[in-house]
């Protein structure tokens, strides 16, 4: 997978039983220049999602959930298989809920869900809303994209490099790693140039703050 | 002594019983009477024989030893009389040994006369009875100078002649001398032979009075308490002697043997016969003392009865007390001019006034003031007519109060109260606290209406939500594009795409508006499909179906009410449920409005007047009015002045009430000076026509 190309455009995932919202709140949103895909229950997004799970990885995103729908998986459902799979970074969820249910949107908020908006909605406010979440996702998805990339140069590091960088980590002279790994200075120097190089740092500090992040 | 005489206990229930006791007794049978009457009279009869036969006998024990002692009196006397005589007899025997000289006989029968007072006279007589010489007593005048010696020889010739046959002393018979004047002295003589060497020569008679015999004989004692004297065979007294008169009660006889004749000495004593009083007095004493002995005793065996039954009735009293005591129930007892006279600690605890607060008063302060004259009015037909049959049973329930001031219920059995007599003395209460059990009754009534307005919210609630649901859809949809079309006109970009844009958004709006609107006509719908249960009832059925609901309540809150119906009842065309549902919402705000007021100034007035087509419903109350700015809002829906209120209840009512075609409003009652007296809420209903729907009375009649 391609880490360093650059974001797709962000998109909002609609999932509502009510056709009517679907297609009035995917209006508003292209009023405000946003992409929206409409999901008629909570079994179709989770269809889409077998189908696209990349998508989610390429562009910043988030769901607007319908808490409450007759017949089928309820939004709450829908929320806890999100929370599984750890998607709630990338695809932060705004529940959208219309009979007073508080107390169930609040005890969302606490697991994690981004925040929730009661209908009938100030709809500009939500679309406000809906932009931070996607400002959330992205800040999410960068993060990800550059743990990833840190993992595949850890993974090019050969066993004898991984030693010398977690003694230099550990802020040994390198006359010391040379002693604990039995071999000379010389050679411990070399690794640790290589280490440096592999892992695109300039500084033993700079080595631990990345791994750190890690 | 009776020991059956406790048929009822005398406590404060039973006054009658307390104060006249005697009152029982003419209840009592007549051998009962008798039975206790019997005893007394045996004693009383038993003590008037013993008290005569003990005076009897007294009386003959002292006449017994007074006859004794006269007897003894007259044996001594007799002796000594005899002795005297004997004395006497030797003294002139030794007279004739003085020979031969009769004068120097002489002078010894002189000194002889001196010596012996009863020596009257001495004779010399010689053989032929020739009287020679004679000497005279010389403290008495000459014996026969009234009559000669000659008139009165005869006794004393034929003793002397004995003296003489007998040469011996003889005594003659005694005879009576008389002297002037109608007296006389009885006298006795006695005849001495005087023998001469062998010869008779003549006798010596001596004269002796008969009384001066006794009075020497006998001792001034005896003299003195006994009248003595000598009778004759026949009774007749020769002589007598003794200081007093006998009394003839005590009489003893005694006979003195002479030679030649024999004296009966007769001894009367002067005692007199037992007297009555001091006898009397002794034997009364005595009787009366035995008599006091017998009651004593008697008095002794019932006190150890009486004691007995007393100790079973203190028993007895001690458990009725408890039993009293552990009773849960109020007693009360009244008499008749309505004076408590008795109240046990379960109806002094019930009240919480004391016995001694309550006990003698007529209008006891349990009676709250404003039901006073009621009562009042309740215990003079009480009076005049006695309590009903079904109230004896059932009892009749009624409101008192407490020392606090709290209103109670409490359900009352009264009963005449017959006395010991039989008359009626007063009445008897039982009286229950029904507070506990109407506290009971309105929690579950309450739990009862809680439930019902749950289920009714359930109803309501559910029914909001799915209304709720219905309209969020489509305002949520409208809202989105209008703010999209706003978005979009604010971008200021008139071209073709945005326009279509908006054109779509503008026609979505309309699309979703009539969405809305199809909605809110179906519950329109709903509430109209209910106009069909329309049916005739009489107002009097509307307001019987609510009042139990509403006595509840307004007993609970002291409420009177006051009920106004036309006779007969007019009839509406109308939803039933509804208007009774209605019925009883503005009655029970009525009396909620007076919650504030004072217990007798809650009064609620319902009135139903059908006139012109229209059936007036007339609720009113005595609160506070409706401020203006409550009455503003009063019908609108969901507004309450109510901390538990959803504010449904006007509104709703008024829209049962248009839908009927009727009116509801309501206005402040107000006085002459403009102060406010109260609400009154006023409906309206079509009347039924009389001929549309006959009632069961009208067919009958028919």
């Amino acid at each position: 997978m391609n880490h360093t190309a650059p974001l797709g455009l962000p998109v909002v995932h609609l999932v509502d039983d009510e056709a009517v919202v679907r297609e009035a709140l995917g209006w508003l949103l292209r009023t405000r220049r946003l992409l929206s895909e409409p999901h008629a229950s909570g079994e179709a997004f989770e269809a889409w999602l077998a189908a696209h799970a990349a998508v989610l990885e390429g562009a910043p995103s988030c769901l607007l959930l319908d808490m409450r729908m007759p017949g089928g998986m309820s939004g709450l459902q829908l929320f806890e298989r999100l929370i599984e799979r750890r998607l709630l970074d990338v695809l932060p969820v705004i529940f959208l809920s219309g009979h007073g249910d508080v107390a169930t949107a609040v005890a969302a908020i606490q697991r994690g869900a981004f925040d929730f908006v009661e209908k009938p909605f100030s709809d500009n406010a939500l679309v406000d809303r809906i932009e931070r979440a996607l400002a959330a996702s992205r800040v999410a998805l960068e993060r990800r994209r550059e743990r990833a990339a840190l993992r595949e140069r850890l993974a090019e590091l050969t066993e004898r490099e991984r030693e010398v960088m977690q003694l230099v980590v550990d802020g040994r002279p390198n006359k010391l790693i040379a002693d604990a790994l039995a071999i000379s200075v010389r050679t411990v120097e070399v690794h640790r140039a290589r280490v440096f190089e592999k892992m695109g740092v300039k500084s033993a500090v700079e080595l631990a703050n990345v791994l750190r992040e890690a | 002594m009776r020991e059956t005489a406790y048929p009822m206990l005398p406590t404060a229930l039973d006054t009658d019983a307390m104060v006249e006791p005697a009152a029982l007794s003419p209840a009592e049978p007549p051998a009962a009477r008798w039975r206790r009457v019997l005893p007394w009279a045996l004693l009383v009869l038993l003590l008037g024989v013993a008290q005569t036969l003990l005076f009897v006998l007294t009386l003959q024990y002292e006449r017994d030893r007074e006859q004794e002692r006269t007897e003894l009196t007259a044996a001594s006397a007799a002796a000594d009389v005899r002795q005297r005589f004997a004395h006497d007899l030797q003294s002139l025997q030794a007279l004739l040994w003085n020979e031969p000289g009769v004068d120097a006989g002489r002078a010894d029968a002189a000194e002889l006369l001196r010596a012996r007072r009863e020596l009257l006279r001495i004779e010399w007589r010689d053989a032929g009875q020739r009287i020679e010489q004679a000497l005279e007593s010389p403290y008495r005048g000459p014996l026969y100078d009234l009559l000669p010696r000659e008139a009165l020889d005869g006794d004393t010739e034929a003793a002397c002649a004995a003296a003489l046959r007998q040469t011996g002393p003889v005594w003659s018979r005694s005879y009576f001398v008389p002297k002037l004047g109608g007296l006389g002295i009885e006298v006795i003589d006695v005849c001495l032979p005087i023998g001469r060497g062998g010869s008779l020569r003549g006798v010596m008679a001596a004269t002796l009075a008969l009384g001066a015999v006794i009075d020497e004989a006998v001792g001034a004692d005896t003299a003195r308490t006994h009248e003595l004297s000598f009778v004759e065979g026949d009774g007749t007294r020769l002589a007598r002697a003794g200081m007093s008169r006998g009394a003839g009660v005590y009489v003893a006889e005694r006979l003195v043997d002479l030679p030649g004749v024999t004296l009966a000495l007769r001894v009367d004593s002067a005692e007199r016969g037992p007297r009555f009083i001091p006898n009397l007095a002794t034997s009364l004493v005595l009787g009366l003392s035995l008599a006091l002995a017998a009651v004593v005793a008697l008095l002794a065996v019932d006190v150890r009865r009486r004691a007995a039954a007393e100790a079973r009735l203190a028993e007895e009293l001690a458990l009725r007390r408890a039993m009293e005591d552990s009773l849960v129930t109020g007693l009360r007892a009244r008499d008749l001019a309505g004076r408590i006279t008795y109240v046990n600690p379960a109806f002094c605890t019930m009240v919480g006034f004391s016995a001694e607060q309550l006990i003698g008063r007529t209008v006891p302060p349990y009676w709250p003031p404003e039901m006073r004259s009621a009562y009042e009015a309740r215990h003079a037909q009480r009076l005049a007519r006695g309590v009903p049959a079904h109230e004896q049973r059932e009892g009749h329930e009624t409101v008192f109060m407490r020392a606090g001031g709290e209103r109670f219920p409490v359900l009352i059995f009264e009963a005449p109260l017959i006395g010991a007599a039989g008359r009626q003395t007063g009445w008897m209460s039982a009286v229950l606290d029904l507070s506990a059990q109407r506290r009971v009754e309105e929690l579950s009534r309450l739990q009862q209406e809680q439930l019902q307005a749950t289920a009714r919210l359930a109803t309501v609630g559910e029914m909001a939500s799915l209304l709720s649901h219905e309209l969020n859809q489509p305002l949520a949809a409208i809202a989105s594009y209008a703010t999209g079309s706003l978005n979009l006109i604010g971008g200021d970009r008139a071209d073709a795409p945005t326009l279509a844009m908006l054109r779509e958004a503008t026609q979505r709006i309309a699309e979703q508006a009539a969405r809305a609107g199809r909605v809110i006509k179906s519950v329109q719908d709903f509430v109209r499909r209910r106009e069909r249960h329309r049916e005739v009832v009489g107002c009097d059925e509307l307001v019987d179906a609510v009042l139990p609901l509403l006595r509840l309540q307004a007993r609970k809150s002291g409420t009177r009410i006051d009920l106004r119906l036309d006779d007969p009842a007019p009839r509406a065309l109308c939803d039933r449920t509804m208007v009774e549902q209605v019925l009883l919402n503005l009655t029970r705000n009525a009396i909620q409005a007076m919650d504030g007021q004072p217990p007798e100034a809650r009064v609620l007035e319902i009135a139903v007047r059908g006139s012109g087509g229209w059936v007036r419903v007339d609720v009113a109350d005595r609160g506070p009015g409706i401020a203006p700015e409550v009455a503003a809002r009063l019908f609108t829906p969901f507004f309450t002045t109510k901390p538990e209120g959803m504010g449904l209840g006007l509104s709703l009512c008024r829209t049962v009430i248009e839908q009927h075609g009727g009116a509801l409003d309501f206005e402040n009652l107000r006085d002459a000076a403009g102060r406010v007296l109260g609400t009154r809420f006023r409906f309206t209903l079509p009347e039924a026509a009389a001929s549309a729907a006959p009632t069961v009375a009208e067919e009958a009649a028919a």
